[in-house]
C-alpha cells in the first residue's frame, strides 16, 4: 500500500521533473537537424531557475484570475498524472479519481483558466489570443472526444489502464484498423495540442502568435509557472500517446523500486522517440494560413469516424 | 459464397486491402491537387488487383489471376499515365474556385461512410451473414460509389470527373471481387476493356474541349440551358 | 429463315461501317448507309411476326425473343428514316470530308443499339448500353462547336456516372442469385427470373431500385433527365432523331426485363410504384419546360421527356392494356419524334437560328413539309387520329384498372397541359406575326422532305386502325412479361 503511494508520487515527480528534459531534447534536436549548434538540453532548467528568481510585475488592472490562473494551470498538470498509465500499468490509489474523459476534462481546466487570465487583464494581445486559441479548441475538441470514444469502444472501457492491457496483450488489436486509425487522429491532435507545426510556431511577432499571446502579460514566477504547466502539458500528452496507445509496453507490473526505475528509463527513451518524430514533424513543414487549419483537424475528424466504424466491422 | 467460408487470416487480408482502398478514395476527396488525386487513384487500383489475385489465391478461381495482372496493366499504369498526359498538356494544377472546401468534403465523406455501414449492416443481416469481411465489403463498395459521386458533384474539373467515374467503377470491381468471385470472367475482360474505351473517348473530349471551349473547367459550361 | 433475318440485322450495320471508314468517300459512305438501313428494316420488319418462342444464338449470349424483336423494329424504322434524311442533311451541315467518319459512327451507332435489344446477358446488357453512349457522345459532338462540345461532355458524364450505378445493382442482383445458385452461372434474363422468387426480397429491392435509377438515367426519367435536352438539341438532326426514337426505347427494354425479373418475384407494390412515379415526374418536368420552351429542338427533346415518362407509366401500370399500349407508344413515339425532329432541322436550316421567336410564318417558306409538321405537332401531343392517341388512350384505361388511379388522372392533366403549350408555340411559328429577319434561302432537298412523308402516312394508318397481328404481338410479349414462372 505505502509502495502504491509511494509509485503515485513518483509518477507526479517524474512529470514534473523530466517534462523540461523533453523540451529541451526537442528544442536542441530541431536545430541540430538544421546543422546549427542548438541550445543545451537543459537549458529549460535553467530558463526556469532564472525565471523563479526574478522581479513579479502585475497590472493594475487585473483581478485574481491574474494569479489564481498559472496556479490552477499548474496544478491540473499535476493532477493528470494521478489518472494516467506513467510508471505503472496498474491502477494505483486515486487512480479513479477519473477516466480518459476526466483527464481530458482537467487538462482543459487548466487551458479556460488561462483564456481567462489573458482576457483578464485588458490588453487587447491578450484578447486576440485568447479568441484563437478557443477557435482552435472549437475545432479540437470535438475530435479529441471523438478519439476517445474510439478508444472507449475499442477496449470496452474508459480506464487507460484497461486499454493499455488490452493492446500488451492482444497483439490483433494492436494491429487493427481501428488502433491504427486512432493512433493516426490522436497524433494530429497532438500536433496541435502541444504547439507545433502545421498549425503553431515559435515566433515573437505578436500577431503571428496563437496562444503563446495570452501570456505576454505575465513575469517572473508566474510565468515560470506557466511556461512549466505547458511542458508539462506535453509531457503528458507525450504519455498517454505512448503508454496508452502506441507503445504500451515498459510500464513497472509490480511496483518494486528495480520496476519503477526502469520504467523511469523506459518513459525516457520512449518520449525520446516521440521527440524525434516531433523533430521530423517540425522540420518538414511550414506553418498553414489562418483557413487551412481546418483541414488536418477534419482530416482527424475523418480518421476518428473511421475508426469507430472499423471498430463495428471487427 | 466465399466471403462465407474465409479463414481468419485471409479475412484479416482482405480486411486490411479493403480499407486501405476506402483511405485513398477519401485522400482522393481531401486533395487539393490534381496529382495527388491521380497518384491515390492508382495506388488504389494496384490494391484492388493485389486483392483479386489473393481472391483468385484463396477461392482457386485461377482466371482471377489474369484479371489482377490486366486490371494493373490499365488501371494502375496506363489510366494514369494517360491522366498525367492530359494533365501536362492542360497545365492545369488543381481545382481553382472550390465548391465545398477540401475538409468539409472529408466530413460530409464521413457521413456517407456511417450511411453506408448502416445499409450493409441491414443488407447482410437481411439476407443472413454477418460475417464482418461481407458487411465490410458492402460498406466499402457503398462508400465509395457515395464518395465517388460526391466528387463529380463538388469538383468541376474535366479530370476530376474522370477519375470519380473510375473510383464509381473502381468500387464496385472491389465488391464484386468480394462478394461475387466466381462471375463469368468474360463480362469482367469485356467491363475493363469498356472501361479503356471509356477513358480513351474521355481524353478525345478533353481535348475539343480545351480547343473549342477554352477551358476544361465545367464552370465554363455556362451555355445551355433551360 | 429467322437465323437469316437476325444475322442480317447485326452484321449489315457493321458492313455499314466498315465501308464508310475503308473507301473514304462521302458519297459512297452515304449510299451504303442508306442500303445498309433499308436492308435492316426489312429484315427487321419481318422479325417480330415471325418469332413466337425464344430462340438463342452464340453460346447463348444472344437471344431473340418477341419483345426484343419489336425493339429491333422500332430501332430499324428510325434508322431508316433518319439514314434517307441525313443523305440531304449532312450535305448541308459538314464538308465532305467529315462524312465517312459521320456515317461510319451512324451506323456503328445504330449497331450497338440492335445489339443491346438481342443480348441475354444482365451484364453484357450493360456493357451494350454503355458502349451506345461512348458511339453516340462523338455524333452529339460532331459540330465541333462549344455548344456541341459541353453538350457531348454532360452527356457521357452524366450518363456514365447514372449506369455505374445500374451495374451496382446487377452486381447485387447476381449476388442475389449466386447465393442460391452457387458462385458461377449464366447470367441470363431466364435465369434470373427463374431465381427470383427464392432470392432475398431486400437484394431484389434494392438492386431493382438501382436498375431502375441507373437505366433510368440513360432512358431519361426525371429527375436524371438534364442531360437529355442539351444532347438531343446540340447534334445534328438525324442523330437527335435516332437518340429520341432508337435508344431511349433501348434503355427501357432493360429496366422492363428487369420488372419482369422482380415480377416473377412477387414482392409487392415497389418496383411498380417507383416506376409509375418516375413517370409522372418526367411527365410533369415535360410539361413544365414545354410552356416555357425558346429553342425548337429543346423544345422535341423535352416532349422526348414526357412521352417516356408515359411509356414508363405504361409498363409501370402493367397488365395486357398497358405493355400493349407502351409497346404502340414506342412505335408511334419513335415515328412523330423522327417527323418532328427532321421538321425542326429543315426549319433550322432555312431560318438559320435555333429560337422560336425568330421563325414565323413556317407555311410561306415550306408550303408541303410545313403541313406535316404541323400535322406531327399534332399527333405528338396525342391528339386523334393519329397513332399517339391510341396508346396514350389504352395507358390511360390501364391505369384507370389499377391501383394507381391518381397517376391516371396526373398523367390526364398534364397532357393537356402540353397539348396547350407545344401547340401555342407551333402556333406562333405558323401563325405569328413576321420577324425582322428574313430567312436564308438554304435549299432543302427532297432527301429531307420524303421521309417526313415516310413518318407521317404510316403514323397516320396506325393512329386509325389498331392492327390485329400486332395485338397478337403485343399480347404475347405481354403474357411472355407477365406469366413469369407460372
Amino acid at each position: 500500500m505505502l509502495c502504491d503511494v509511494l509509485a503515485q508520487i513518483a509518477q507526479v515527480l517524474a512529470v514534473m521533473l523530466l517534462a523540461p528534459l523533453i523540451q529541451g531534447f526537442i528544442l536542441r534536436y530541431e536545430e541540430r537537424v538544421q546543422r546549427s549548434q542548438g541550445p543545451s538540453i537543459l537549458q529549460p532548467y535553467r530558463d526556469l531557475w532564472k525565471l523563479f528568481h526574478k522581479q513579479l510585475v502585475i497590472p493594475e488592472t487585473s483581478s485574481w484570475i491574474f494569479w489564481a490562473a498559472p496556479v490552477v494551470a499548474f496544478t491540473s498538470m499535476l493532477t493528470v498524472p494521478l489518472l494516467i498509465p506513467v510508471l505503472t500499468n496498474y491502477p494505483l490509489p486515486l487512480s479513479n479519481m477519473g477516466d480518459i474523459l476526466g483527464g481530458g476534462l482537467i487538462l482543459t481546466v487548466g487551458t479556460f483558466f488561462i483564456n481567462l487570465a489573458a482576457l483578464d487583464s485588458g490588453s487587447a494581445y491578450g484578447g486576440v489570443g485568447s479568441s484563437r486559441q478557443v477557435m482552435l479548441s472549437i475545432l479540437v475538441e470535438p475530435t479529441l472526444i471523438l478519439v476517445f470514444v474510439g478508444i472507449t469502444l475499442m477496449a470496452k472501457s474508459m480506464l487507460p489502464f484497461v486499454v493499455n492491457h488490452l493492446l500488451v496483450a492482444n497483439n490483433a488489436v494492436f494491429w487493427s484498423p481501428t488502433h491504427l486509425f486512432l493512433v493516426l487522429a490522436f497524433f494530429i491532435l497532438l500536433l496541435v495540442e502541444t504547439d507545433k507545426l502545421p498549425i503553431h510556431s515559435s515566433t515573437h511577432i505578436e500577431v503571428y502568435m496563437i496562444g503563446e499571446a495570452r501570456i505576454l502579460e505575465y513575469s517572473g514566477p508566474l510565468l515560470g509557472l506557466l511556461k512549466w504547466a505547458s511542458m508539462m502539458k506535453q509531457f503528458i500528452l507525450y504519455v498517454i500517446f505512448c503508454n496508452v496507445l502506441i507503445l504500451p509496453w515498459g510500464l513497472s507490473i509490480h511496483g518494486t523500486v528495480l520496476g519503477i526505475s526502469g520504467a523511469v528509463i523506459a518513459l525516457v527513451i520512449k518520449l525520446f522517440l516521440v521527440g524525434m518524430i516531433m523533430v521530423a514533424v517540425q522540420t518538414s513543414q511550414s506553418r498553414l494560413r489562418f483557413y487551412r487549419y481546418q483541414e488536418p483537424l477534419a482530416a482527424s475528424f475523418l480518421l476518428a469516424i473511421l475508426a469507430i466504424i472499423a471498430n463495428q466491422i471487427r | 459464397m466465399l466471403a462465407a467460408h474465409l479463414d481468419p487470416l485471409a479475412a484479416s487480408i482482405f480486411s486490411l486491402i479493403t480499407i486501405a482502398s476506402m483511405l485513398l478514395s477519401f485522400v482522393m476527396l481531401g486533395s487539393r491537387w490534381l496529382k495527388d488525386y491521380m497518384y491515390a487513384f492508382g495506388i488504389q487500383s494496384w490494391l484492388i488487383a493485389l486483392l483479386s489475385a489473393l481472391v483468385g489465391y484463396y477461392g482457386h478461381y485461377p482466371e482471377l489471376y489474369l484479371i489482377a495482372i490486366l486490371t494493373v496493366l490499365f488501371r494502375g499504369l496506363l489510366l494514369p499515365y494517360l491522366v498525367l498526359r492530359i494533365l501536362r498538356r492542360l497545365h492545369v494544377g488543381r481545382e481553382l474556385h472550390l465548391v465545398l472546401q477540401p475538409s468539409t468534403s472529408l466530413i460530409v465523406g464521413a457521413i456517407c461512410v456511417i450511411f453506408s455501414l448502416v445499409l450493409a449492416f441491414r443488407i447482410s443481416t437481411a439476407i443472413g451473414f454477418p460475417e464482418n469481411i461481407v458487411v465490410l465489403a458492402l460498406t466499402v463498395m457503398f462508400t465509395m460509389k457515395l464518395v465517388g459521386f460526391l466528387i463529380l458533384s463538388i469538383r468541376h474539373e474535366a479530370v476530376s470527373h474522370i477519375l470519380g467515374l473510375m473510383l464509381l467503377e473502381n468500387g464496385i470491381f472491389l465488391g464484386s471481387q468480394i462478394l461475387i468471385p466466381g462471375m463469368p470472367i468474360l463480362i469482367e475482360l469485356v467491363v475493363l476493356f469498356d472501361l479503356l474505351v471509356a477513358v480513351a473517348c474521355f481524353g478525345v473530349l478533353i481535348r475539343y474541349l480545351m480547343a473549342r471551349v477554352g477551358s476544361t473547367s465545367s464552370l465554363e459550361l455556362k451555355r445551355l440551358i433551360g | 429463315m429467322i437465323t437469316l433475318c437476325f444475322t442480317v440485322v447485326l452484321i449489315a450495320p457493321l458492313i455499314a461501317v466498315a465501308g464508310a471508314l475503308l473507301i473514304c468517300r462521302p458519297r459512297f459512305a452515304e449510299y451504303l448507309n442508306l442500303l445498309a438501313s433499308i436492308v435492316v428494316f426489312l429484315a427487321a420488319a419481318s422479325l417480330p411476326f415471325i418469332v413466337h418462342t425464344p430462340l438463342f444464338f452464340w453460346h447463348n449470349y444472344l437471344f431473340l425473343d418477341a419483345l426484343g424483336g419489336w425493339v429491333a423494329l422500332c430501332t430499324a424504322v428510325v434508322y431508316l428514316l433518319a439514314s434517307v434524311y441525313a443523305v440531304g442533311y449532312m450535305r448541308l451541315l459538314a464538308s465532305d470530308k467529315h462524312l465517312p467518319g459521320f456515317y461510319a459512327l451512324f451506323a456503328g451507332f445504330a449497331w450497338t443499339m440492335l445489339l443491346a435489344a438481342f443480348v441475354n446477358n444482365i451484364g453484357v446488357f450493360w456493357i451494350a448500353i454503355e458502349l451506345t453512349t461512348l458511339v453516340s457522345t462523338f455524333l452529339v459532338g460532331f459540330e465541333r462547336a462549344a455548344e456541341s462540345i459541353e453538350a457531348a461532355w454532360k452527356y457521357i458524364i452524366v450518363v456514365s456516372a447514372g449506369i455505374t450505378l445500374a451495374l451496382l445493382g446487377t452486381v447485387l442482383l447476381y449476388w442475389g442469385g449466386s447465393l442460391i445458385l452457387g458462385p458461377s452461372y449464366d447470367m441470363t434474363w431466364q435465369t434470373l427470373r427463374d431465381v427470383a422468387p427464392h432470392m432475398n426480397p431486400v437484394l431484389l429491392k434494392l438492386g431493382f431500385l438501382l436498375v431502375l435509377v441507373g437505366y433510368g438515367t440513360k432512358v431519361g426519367l426525371a429527375p436524371m433527365h438534364t442531360w437529355l435536352p442539351d444532347a438531343h438539341s446540340e447534334g445534328p438532326a438525324p442523330v437527335s432523331a435516332m437518340l429520341s426514337g432508337a435508344l431511349l426505347n433501348t434503355a427501357m427494354l432493360g429496366i422492363v426485363r428487369f420488372l419482369a425479373v422482380t415480377d416473377a418475384a412477387g414482392i409487392g407494390w415497389l418496383p411498380r410504384t417507383a416506376l409509375v412515379v418516375l413517370g409522372i415526374l418526367s411527365v410533369l418536368i415535360g410539361a413544365l419546360f414545354i410552356v416555357r420552351q425558346e429553342g425548337v429542338k429543346r423544345l422535341m427533346a423535352y416532349s422526348s421527356v414526357e412521352h417516356m415518362g408515359i411509356l414508363a407509366l405504361g409498363f409501370g401500370f402493367g397488365g395486357v392494356l398497358g405493355i400493349a399500349g407502351a409497346l404502340y407508344h414506342m412505335l408511334n413515339h419513335s415515328l412523330n419524334k423522327s417527323l418532328m425532329f427532321f421538321g425542326a432541322g429543315n426549319v433550322m436550316r432555312r431560318y438559320g437560328t435555333k429560337e422560336m421567336l425568330a421563325i414565323r410564318r413556317v407555311l410561306h417558306e415550306f408550303p408541303v413539309s410545313g403541313l406535316l409538321w404541323l400535322a406531327g405537332a399534332v399527333a405528338i401531343t396525342g391528339a386523334p387520329p393519329f397513332g399517339l392517341f391510341l396508346s396514350e388512350f389504352s395507358i390511360l384505361r390501364a391505369g384507370f384498372s389499377g391501383p394507381n388511379l391518381w397517376a391516371a388522372i396526373v398523367m390526364l392533366v398534364l397532357l393537356i397541359v402540353i397539348f396547350i403549350g407545344f401547340l401555342r408555340h407551333f402556333g406562333a411559328m405558323y401563325f405569328g406575326r413576321q420577324p425582322e429577319s428574313a430567312p436564308k434561302g438554304t435549299i432543302i432537298s427532297a432527301w429531307c422532305v420524303l421521309p417526313m412523308w415516310l413518318a407521317l402516312i404510316p403514323l397516320l394508318v396506325l393512329g386509325l386502325w389498331w392492327p390485329d397481328g400486332l395485338m397478337q404481338i403485343f399480347m404475347n410479349i405481354a403474357h411472355g412479361l407477365m406469366g413469369g414462372t407460372s
